[in-house]
């Protein structure tokens, strides 16, 4: 069992990770000024396209990256100055990490054994079933998906308070997906829990999460409610002449246009807004809900819109 | 500072190196035999062959250890884990010091040992036996620090060849100083004023070097 005298994870806030105003730059690349905060219980998705800084984000409040500017504060506790308390109850996944290719499957479980006190034998005896790994089996030998089994294994059998997951299901095939989805389904039935998990596949997000947050381009895009999204965002379908302009409204994009026909995205999509646009002169065509990959898109190009000079 | 966690990540790669220990342990008890043995070339070969546990061990050690854990990505797996940046330097230093002082310090009792015991070797020959072997632990102490300061190892092979290329001049200038020479052929062990000297600028060097690796490790920002 690993603990610092005198330090204790405090369990009165009611944040599991905040983080505020926090950048980092490298030579090709900067997280700007990102404010986050995730309260205990739920589970956040973090969806943003390859290099959008995702894993970024996720090492920082890991306390593996220091940033420029900002604070972290993870379980209640500064990730600057206190990161082996908050770690106690945190389990970290990255598809970048790695086992001990020449030790087997039982030494690892030993060895993360020794050092967490809360450690379960029976989940993790469970785990080693229905994840169909073997203790005996050395990491050498492990494929992708046997390979971020055995992490998540490791992880999960210490019971954390919060769950912080890098792109867990990438790079899997559809049955170790399965499986691994499967799981976290069980974890996050356990309310007490927190679990933020990064993806750019939303389908695996928008079966897990019940807030989600976008991230591109090293700026955090939206974040909100996963049913809010899907409430508030519509696409529209119409027609109309050629001179007809976009009005004016909040939240609205032409996504495309051929001949006659407009197709545009409202993320603030209600009766109101509607009449307006018929009001403006186009004739409505349909209005069709749209999948989070969709909204993930379309609020991915509005952002790269307003910030391109 | 939590000294169980720095004692757990120690042991782990105390375990995780015990193979190649064993054999660089082997090696040196052997190499310090035959390095005693009353034949001239058979002797010098052993002499040749404790530099080279000595140098290969650290070397290969240090890759092991330290600079393997970024190229194989395993150190984020350690870092995940409640440690902090403090205790997971502190005990990465520790350990690539221990295993390399393992075989050096083997090396180092064997050789003294034997010389001292064994009737056709002379004694006087200890204290440049100690200088040598401080002058392995010194450079061995620059590879650590510039391996943990630039996390490379193409730069921490350079350092290394360096070190050897100025090992090769000590070990020249060494033996053909009249001081030393005289010294090595004495029935009793004494001490120089040169070769005290000596070693007080090799202790100098590792403690500064050790002291760096630690301030460089502990001011790193991004460990991964």
């Amino acid at each position: 069992m690993i603990h610092e005298t005198g330090v204790a994870v405090s369990t009165k806030t009611e944040s599991a990770i905040t983080l505020s105003h926090v950048s980092k730059r490298y030579r090709h690349f900067t997280l700007s000024d990102i404010s986050l905060d995730f309260p205990r219980g739920t589970v956040v998705g973090l969806i943003g396209p390859n290099g959008a800084g995702k894993s970024t984000i996720m090492r920082i409040m890991m306390g593996l990256v220091a940033p420029d500017s900002g604070s972290v504060s993870v379980l209640g506790q500064p990730i600057s100055s206190n990161q082996a308390a908050a770690k106690r109850e945190i389990g970290y996944f990255s598809e970048d990490m790695r086992l001990y290719k020449r030790e087997s499957i039982g030494w690892h479980l030993q060895f993360v054994r020794s050092v967490f006190p809360g450690w379960d034998d029976d989940y993790a005896s469970q785990l080693l079933s229905r994840f169909g790994l073997n203790p005996e089996q050395h990491v050498k030998g492990l494929s992708q998906g046997q390979r971020v089994k055995a992490v998540l294994l490791l992880l999960l059998a210490r019971r954390p308070q919060l769950l912080i997951l890098d792109e867990p299901t990438n790079g899997l095939d559809p049955v170790a997906r399965h499986e691994i989805l499967t799981e976290l389904m069980r974890v996050v039935e356990d309310e007490n829990r927190t679990v933020l998990f990064s993806s750019h596949n939303t389908q695996d997000v928008e079966k897990l999460s019940d807030s989600i947050t976008f991230i591109d381009r090293g700026r955090v895009i939206a974040s909100r409610g996963r049913d809010e999204f899907l409430e508030q965002w519509r696409r529209i379908r119409l027609q109309a002449p050629a001179e007809w302009n976009v009005p004016a409204m909040p939240g609205i994009r032409l996504e495309s246009q051929f001949r006659s026909q407009r197709v545009i995205s409202m993320d603030q999509f209600d009766q109101a807004a509607l009449d307006a646009l018929q009001a403006s002169g186009a004739t409505l065509e349909g209005v069709e809900r749209m999948t989070l990959e969709e909204i993930f898109v379309s609020c991915v190009m509005r952002g790269r819109e307003e910030t391109s000079p | 500072m939590n000294t169980q966690a720095i004692g757990i990540l120690f042991l782990k790669d105390l375990y995780l190196s015990r193979r190649p220990l064993f054999a660089y342990f082997a090696a040196g008890i052997l190499s310090s035999a035959v390095s005693v043995i009353p034949q001239p070339t058979v002797a010098f070969v052993g002499f040749i062959l404790i530099l080279t546990v000595a140098i290969g061990s650290g070397m290969h050690l240090l890759g092991e250890l330290l600079l393997s854990e970024g190229s194989d990505q395993t150190r984020t797996f350690i870092l995940s884990l409640p440690v902090s940046l403090l205790d997971y330097s502190l005990a990465k230093i520790a350990v690539v010091l221990t295993t390399f002082l393992i075989p050096w310090f083997t090396m180092l009792a064997c050789s003294i040992v034997l010389t001292a015991v064994l009737p056709w070797s002379k004694a006087g020959a200890i204290p440049v036996l100690v200088v040598v072997f401080f002058e392995l632990l010194a450079s061995y102490a620059l590879q650590l620090v510039t391996a943990v300061i630039s996390d490379s190892v193409g730069w921490t092979i350079a350092v290394m060849v360096a070190g050897n290329v100025f090992l090769n001049l000590f070990l020249m200038a060494l033996f053909q100083n009249p001081e030393v020479s005289e010294s090595m052929k004495a029935a009793v062990p004494t001490l120089s004023p040169l070769l005290f000297k000596i070693i007080c600028v090799e202790v100098a060097i590792i403690v500064v070097a050790l002291g760096l690796a630690v301030a460089m490790q502990v001011r790193k920002r991004d460990l991964v």
